[in-house]
């Protein structure tokens, strides 16, 4: 069973209907004895990094989701700031500490003449050491801030935006995307099935 | 590279969808589940639904409905009409939809939008922008009189950080003769956000002409989806012979 994380921001009901739609077994919870049960962890977020903190801790979830993802190794799926908040530090509105299991920061992209939001469907492109999951590569994003790890390895796939900029981290356990899965249609669905099959 | 994303705008009165010429004119056109089912199953970029009595009638959103016509999508999907409190966005955001489109509430209350910005996050408040023409000045259609300059308006906007605008030419409105380029280009330079354009579409080389002038963003439509047969998928497909970046 995935455990979907509540923490009060974030776009719960698209993330279930896909895990629905797609037959995986999931709840939205809070609940540190739920988690606990849970298979794998789904985080996922649209809101500001500094208020995404808050309401984590003030749930005690940083600590929950730091004991079963980075102790007992749980499958992880970060998604938008669910990605963002796993590193070490974000800057919206002011600089925040963040889970810091990734290390590196969350910037603001840097624009001179692009729209920002990055905002639609744009291509991913694979980093060498990581293989193409047999899917078609467009993924919805909308983001104003983006992940800079300090490890490259880190690293699954970039997007172009004026500049090349990460759309997905994979480290053991953990995966996270800039991009809704969740928001993509078919290349979102299949991402979403290959990562929780057997969860 | 990111792609000219392609819109079906889906108008509703609060039992069906309607289109209206000119905002005027409301005519039925159909189902606003089944609409939706078929955009899914045709893979549109996004869709932005938006009940246009709301305001007008003061009355909410039916979210029952609203939730059964999300319930049918898998892309990102933009509700609108009557949102005037937190919790109609809140109530919007919990069942699914990615942003809300604020027109009356825009005009009468900027701290509103400047609140739900900080509270929701700018990448889920979208701004209307209904355009009249007035002696070659741009006016916001609704504001009162009629008589706040589009600029003033965009500018206040951009000051409380949205995410997105839908800008509409009214006179285009329904009128299927395409685009108001030159209003379209003209509020592309007015910001930094996101657009949607929106007003006029009547066939596929409508979209070829504005992506081709200097405006800078999404488009979208909604009589060429319900009066022609022209699908959003043919219109893409004539945007990437012509080298336009679109996701077929």
């Amino acid at each position: 069973m995935v455990a979907i994380i509540d923490y009060g921001l974030g776009n719960l009901a698209s993330v279930q209907k896909s895990l629905n739609y797609l037959g995986i077994k999931n709840t939205i919870t809070n609940n540190v004895y739920t988690i606990n049960k849970s298979s794998s962890i789904l985080l996922p977020g649209v809101g500001s990094y500094a208020q995404g903190m808050k309401n984590l801790k003030e749930k005690k979830l940083d600590l929950i989701l730091k004991k079963e993802v980075i102790d007992n190794k749980k499958k992880f799926l970060g998604i938008c700031l669910g990605m963002q908040l796993i590193f070490e530090k974000g800057y919206e509105p002011e600089p925040t500490r963040g889970l810091g299991w990734i290390k590196g920061e969350v910037k603001k992209i840097k624009s001179n003449n692009l729209r920002i939001p990055h905002l639609g469907w744009n291509n991913i492109c694979f980093n060498g050491n990581f293989k193409e999951d047999n899917i078609n590569c467009n993924f919805y994003f909308i983001h104003s801030f983006h992940v800079i790890p300090k490890n490259k390895k880190v690293i699954e796939s970039y997007f172009n935006y004026g500049q090349k900029m990460v759309a997905s981290v994979r480290k053991k356990n953990i995966y996270a995307t800039q991009f809704h899965p969740e928001k993509s249609q078919e290349s979102g669905l299949t991402l979403l099935k290959n990562f929780f099959q057997n969860a | 590279m990111l792609k000219v994303r392609v819109i079906p705008i889906l108008t509703f009165n609060g039992l069906s969808l309607v289109k209206t010429k000119q905002f005027k004119l409301p005519r039925i056109v159909g189902n606003p589940i089944q609409s939706a089912r078929v955009f899914n199953s045709r893979n549109v970029d996004e869709l932005v639904f938006i009940d246009i009595m709301a305001s007008k009638m003061k009355r909410k959103i039916n979210l029952n409905l609203v939730e059964n016509v999300i319930e049918e999508c898998f892309m990102p999907v933009t509700i609108g009409g009557g949102i005037s409190s937190f919790e109609d966005i809140s109530n919007l955001l919990k069942i699914g939809a990615d942003k809300v489109l604020i027109k009356t509430k825009a005009l009468n209350d900027i701290n509103f939008i400047r609140d739900a910005v900080n509270y929701f996050g700018s990448q889920c408040i979208s701004i209307s922008v209904d355009v009249q023409i007035d002696k070659k000045k741009y006016f916001i259609q609704g504001s009162k009189n009629n008589n706040l300059v589009m600029e003033d308006f965009i500018c206040e906007m951009n000051k409380c950080d949205v995410g997105e605008y839908v800008i509409n030419c009214v006179s285009h409105d329904g009128c299927m003769k395409g685009y108001d380029i030159k209003l379209l280009e003209y509020s592309s330079l007015l910001t930094q956000k996101p657009i949607i354009a929106v007003g006029g579409a009547g066939n596929p080389d409508h979209f070829i002409q504005l992506i081709n002038s200097n405006f800078y963003g999404a488009i979208g439509a909604s009589s060429i989806f319900h009066f022609t047969q022209y699908t959003p998928n043919d219109i893409k497909n004539l945007m990437k012979k012509n080298n336009i970046q679109v996701r077929v």
